[in-house]
């Protein structure tokens, strides 16, 4: 999850509130402070709330919840003055676009920093790493509009950000920090996305890198922001982005956006588009979902609070009209607005109850075996562990003297060579705890109740270990035979050929003449494969058929 | 007069060294009817109170060796050279009618003796021979050994007979063997021969009740041995449950206490039911091959709710939701993952049983592509409810975690707003630990449209869940997540039962 280092004087400049009064209370509309240092504080937000990954954003979301400025923020759009226009080209690689001036701006560094850090985390929560949306913006001194969304081919040579010598895109993608990083978003491309002004000069090769030409620096007084990306999201990032630059004293203008291969009706878009969002909401609605009465009233300033406007509508049955900020990303439904009005009117405020719903508590199956083979176990002298399941090919067939078996479950890309299947048996396990032991003290006697997988299905499986300098194959068929006469299950035992025991000093156990389990003396090479110095005897049952 | 608050074994040592005043231990052993080890501890105790002293007095025994017991019959090589010629002679010659070793042993002492001297390889006899001491005590031992029939090393050698630097010899030499003994004498005192001049009645003790003693009724009027209470002890360990499978079924029976039904489910889910199930959009982070085990096999989705997923997933189906948008892939949802969370189960709980009241819990091992380190374990325990009625809402689902956390043991309970894809309103309860301050501990809330709807549910669903391994750390105040899994043997058995409860 994004933390967003917000500059704590910007934000107490920008929002008017102290710093401290912000740190008490930014957790009640969904954040953590992770760190306070002298001039900053880092804050984690949800992933559905990228309009708050600015200090911009921070401080609107503040200012209405403490009341200084509730309700539905309005920006006002100027008239477009540019065009872009979207070539048929680029609809087979990266279709959808967003743009957007602003104009009256004035950067410091702190508030560049704030600008770039939106745009990262916004390729992060929204651009799922750019390939959804990714944001370019641009310095407008040294470009001309109308502007040009196309396509060219891989020899195409301009100079990059960072850069100050001319690079093909495909050496971009070989060679440039960026390019390398992005590449693998248009690996698959004959022709690369590319915005030019009317000149030709190059503005962006999204979602790759930015052109020097449009570099933002301290002097930049004028944007121009572009969206590109394969989704509706984009509208999203590049109203969160506008709207942030409108909190600094940003003047929004519009673009109108020219797409060549729509037909004539849809060919024009205005955009931003910061028209909110409308849902109607009854009352009971809300009352029967958060499960406590409000009035009409609190209702509006909650939502007031958390940055909607919403008006009474109809009075019986109570409904509301809620406005919805168009920077909004996270509201799919209105149970989303919903859980808002319980935010702005505070989860410390409601009511908790408990449910009056009469249900008798049941134990599984699984845990009543468990719970009686473990008291079994314990009676006999042998304590509990509960070693990890993730296991290896070596330790769980090769130091076992096993063959490998059909029945495991592999992952694809494990984190480590330790860790590359399921266990379908327990022995293994133990024996590794017993060999982070072998400083303790003799005997240690130790079992799991626990599950495996086998063929993908989990099955309860009971294995004990005793290590000392006699463990013998008697020690263990008396603690078999007691085992099997407390869980009242009757047995046979039948000779053995599992080679993880010495042969002659093991047995099968059999119950209802099925095969459920082994018991017996480790073989001395399983014992020096986990480097055990003494002998040690085991057992392994397969619970299914015991209880 | 001081009462010495005797047993009666130092009762008996007492009135034998009374009689003995200076005694060996055999000597009481005989007269106080004890055995060895229980007399001289009996004596040390009657020390310890100032009634008799024990004088440990350490001597040495010798013996002939092999070598040293040929000597003593036919003289030490060099008396055997010395004794064979009348006047110089050359070592050659010798050589020629001794062995070449005894000659090579002989000359090295017939210098030191100053018995000889040797020049341009002729021994040239200085004339003396006296016989030494070294003589004296081989001769002395033979005798003795002969007549007490054994070679052993059990012979005084008397001050008299030989200078430290001559047995010191002899031993170098090999031809005597020594072995150095401690004899204790026990005295008793003037303030013990006080105390039994007063007189010493040994009344019978026991130590130990017997069936014998129980049957014949002869236990009434006996004095039983008391034991000294404060004694220290060796700390005895049993056999017992793991710490974290008592705190995992602790909160166990608070879910039963609480009327919730306990289920269980394959570690081995299909990512339909992990994340699609749960409106976890399918380009999430959360199901990218760095955090979520895949497995290279797939599970079919099930007919009943693939379109409905579909739907919800694309544009919201018959929810009112608008959806993530975007194609849903339904192979994708048919790619097997291990469990990323419990929640896979629940939810495939209440597909099944989607009419309320349900209360379902559980806790069981979930799995995540971390790297082990102190805080992260890829495999982790847990713990998830979930409740499923009509009419019930958010303020429920706050009541039912409050009364969860404070059966827990967390007595201040707070909630903050959270984010999680699959419930809304969500929220994150935190508890007041001491030391710590405000600890989040989980993540609840009602589980929203675009998951109940398409799996037929129409009753709201409140949901909490907990990372079980997290409380286990603060409750059993571990530093290391592995000690659980990878337990110190130690550590489970010193772990008291009542720890954390």
């Amino acid at each position: 999850m994004p933390v967003i280092t917000v500059d704590s004087k910007d934000l107490e400049t920008l929002s008017g509130i102290d710093r401290q009064k912000i740190i008490d209370n930014v957790s009640m509309i969904g954040a953590e402070v992770e760190r306070v240092e002298e001039e900053t504080i880092d804050i984690e937000f949800f992933p559905n709330r990228p309009d708050l990954y600015s200090v911009e954003g921070v401080s609107r979301a503040m200012k209405a919840f403490f009341g200084m400025s509730p309700g539905l923020k309005k920006y006002t759009i100027n008239p477009p003055q540019i065009e872009i226009t979207i070539k048929k080209e680029v609809k087979d690689v990266r279709p959808v676009l967003g743009c957007a001036v602003v104009r009256g701006l004035s950067f410091t560094s702190a508030s560049i920093k704030s600008l770039m850090d939106l745009q990262e985390d916004l390729h992060w929560a929204l651009g799922r790493g750019r390939k959804k949306v990714s944001i370019g913006v641009h310095d407008m001194t040294g470009i001309t509009a109308p502007f040009t969304y196309t396509t060219e081919s891989p020899d195409y040579a301009f100079v990059p950000l960072d850069h100050t010598e001319k690079m093909t895109m495909t050496e971009i993608l070989e060679k440039h920090a960026k390019g390398v990083k992005f590449a693998h978003l248009v690996k698959d491309m004959t022709k690369y996305p590319i915005i030019k002004d009317a000149n030709g000069n190059v503005l962006s090769f999204p979602p790759i890198i930015n052109g020097t030409l449009t570099t933002v620096t301290e002097s930049t007084k004028e944007l121009f922001i572009d969206v590109t990306g394969t989704s509706k999201e984009v509208y999203t990032a590049l109203n969160i982005v506008v709207a942030a630059l409108a909190e600094r004293g940003g003047i929004i203008e519009a673009v109108k956006i020219i797409d060549e291969s729509a037909n004539k009706k849809e060919s024009e878009t205005i955009l931003p588009n910061l028209e909110p969002l409308v849902q109607i909401i009854a009352q009971e609605e809300i009352e029967t979902h958060l499960g406590f009465k409000l009035s009409a009233d609190e209702v509006i300033q909650s939502l007031a609070k958390m940055g909607f406007d919403a008006t009474l509508i109809s009075k019986n049955p109570a409904a509301f009209e809620v406005l919805i900020p168009a920077y909004r990303a996270d509201i799919l439904h209105k149970y989303d607005v919903i859980e808002d009005v319980a935010i702005g009117y505070g989860y410390a405020n409601i009511p908790a109850k408990l449910p009056e719903n009469y249900t008798a508590g049941k134990s599984n199956p699984l845990s009543v075996s468990r719970l009686a083979a473990s008291e079994a176990m314990i009676s006999l002298g042998y304590s509990q562990v509960m070693p990890f399941t993730l296991t290896s090919e070596k330790i769980h067939f090769e130091n076992m003297r096993r063959p490998v078996t059909n029945d495991v479950t592999y992952v694809i890309h494990p984190i480590s060579e330790d860790q590359t299947m399921i266990r379908t048996t327990i022995l293994p396990g133990l024996l590794e705890i017993l060999a982070l032991n072998r400083h303790r003290e003799l005997p240690q006697k130790i079992f799991e109740v626990g599950e495996v997988a086998v063929n993908a299905k989990n099955k309860q499986k009971i294995a004990a270990v005793s290590i000392h300098h006699a463990a013998n194959f008697t020690e263990m068929s008396e603690v078999v035979d007691a085992f099997l006469r407390e869980t009242k299950t009757e047995y046979e035992i039948k000779e053995s050929d599992d080679p993880a025991f010495l042969p002659g000093r093991v047995a099968d156990i059999y119950v209802g003449g099925k095969k459920v389990g082994v018991f017996g003396e480790l073989h001395p090479g399983v014992l020096t494969a986990f480097e055990l110095g003494y002998a040690v005897i085991g057992f392994e049952a397969d619970m299914s058929l015991i209880f | 007069m001081t009462d010495y608050d005797l047993t009666n074994n130092e009762k008996k040592v007492l009135l034998a060294l009374n009689e003995l005043e200076t005694a060996e231990l055999k000597d009481i052993v005989e007269i106080s009817d004890l055995n060895g080890d229980a007399s001289m501890q009996a004596a040390f105790l009657l020390e310890e109170k100032g009634l008799a002293k024990v004088d440990e007095e350490s001597f040495e025994l010798y013996g002939l060796t092999e070598e040293g017991k040929e000597y003593a019959e036919t003289g030490l090589p060099e008396r055997q050279i010395i004794d064979s010629i009348d006047g110089e002679t050359p070592l050659e010659d010798l050589r020629a009618s001794f062995s070449p070793q005894l000659v090579g042993i002989a000359t090295g002492w017939l210098l030191k003796k100053k018995w000889a001297r040797i020049d341009d390889g002729v021994l040239i006899p200085s004339g003396s021979a006296p016989k030494g001491q070294d003589e004296d005590v081989l001769s002395d031992l033979y005798e003795n050994s002969l007549e007490n029939n054994t070679f052993d090393p059990v012979f005084e050698l008397p001050a008299e007979l030989a200078s430290d630097k001559i047995i010191s010899d002899l031993l170098k030499r090999k031809l005597l063997e020594k072995e150095e003994y401690t004899t204790r004498k026990i005295i008793i005192t003037d303030q013990g021969k006080a105390y039994a001049s007063e007189g010493i009645e040994i009344t019978e003790e026991i130590a130990q009740i017997t069936p014998e003693l129980l049957k014949s009724g002869d236990w009434e009027n006996k004095y039983y041995r008391p034991y000294k209470i404060q004694k220290p002890l060796k700390p005895m360990y049993g056999a017992k449950s793991h710490p974290y499978q008592r705190l995992i079924d602790q909160m166990r029976q608070i879910f039963l206490e609480m009327g919730f039904t306990e289920i269980k489910g394959d570690i081995i889910q299909s990512s339909f039911w992990n994340f699609d199930a749960l409106f976890q959009p399918q380009d999430h982070p959360a199901r990218e091959m760095q955090d979520t085990f895949h497995l290279d096999s797939r599970s079919e989705n099930p007919d009943k709710y693939v379109d409905k997923i579909r739907a919800v997933h694309e544009n919201g189906g018959e929810t009112g939701s608008c959806g993530w948008g975007g194609r849903w892939s339904s192979e994708i949802a048919e790619k097997n993952v291990l469990r990323t969370h419990t929640t896979s189960v629940t939810v495939k709980y209440l597909a099944d049983n989607p009419v309320g009241p349900v209360k379902a819990f559980c806790i069981d091992r979930a799995y995540r592509r971390e790297t082990i380190d102190p805080t992260h374990t890829p495999e982790f325990e847990q713990l998830e409810g979930v409740v499923m009625d009509k009419d019930m809402s958010f303020a429920d689902l706050l009541g039912c975690l409050k009364e969860f956390y404070h059966r827990m043991g967390f007595e201040e309970v707070r909630f903050r707003p959270g984010y999680f894809p699959y419930t809304e309103p969500s929220v994150e309860p935190e508890v007041w630990i001491d030391g710590l301050g405000w600890v989040e501990l989980g993540g609840a809330g009602v589980f929203r449209k675009e998951v109940t709807t398409p799996l037929g549910i129409t009753e709201p669903v409140l949901a909490w869940g907990l990372g079980v391994s997290r409380v286990a750390m603060l409750k059993l105040g571990l530093k290391d997540l592995r000690e659980l899994y990878q337990s110190d043997i130690d550590w489970l058995r010193k772990s008291e039962i009542g720890k954390g409860i």
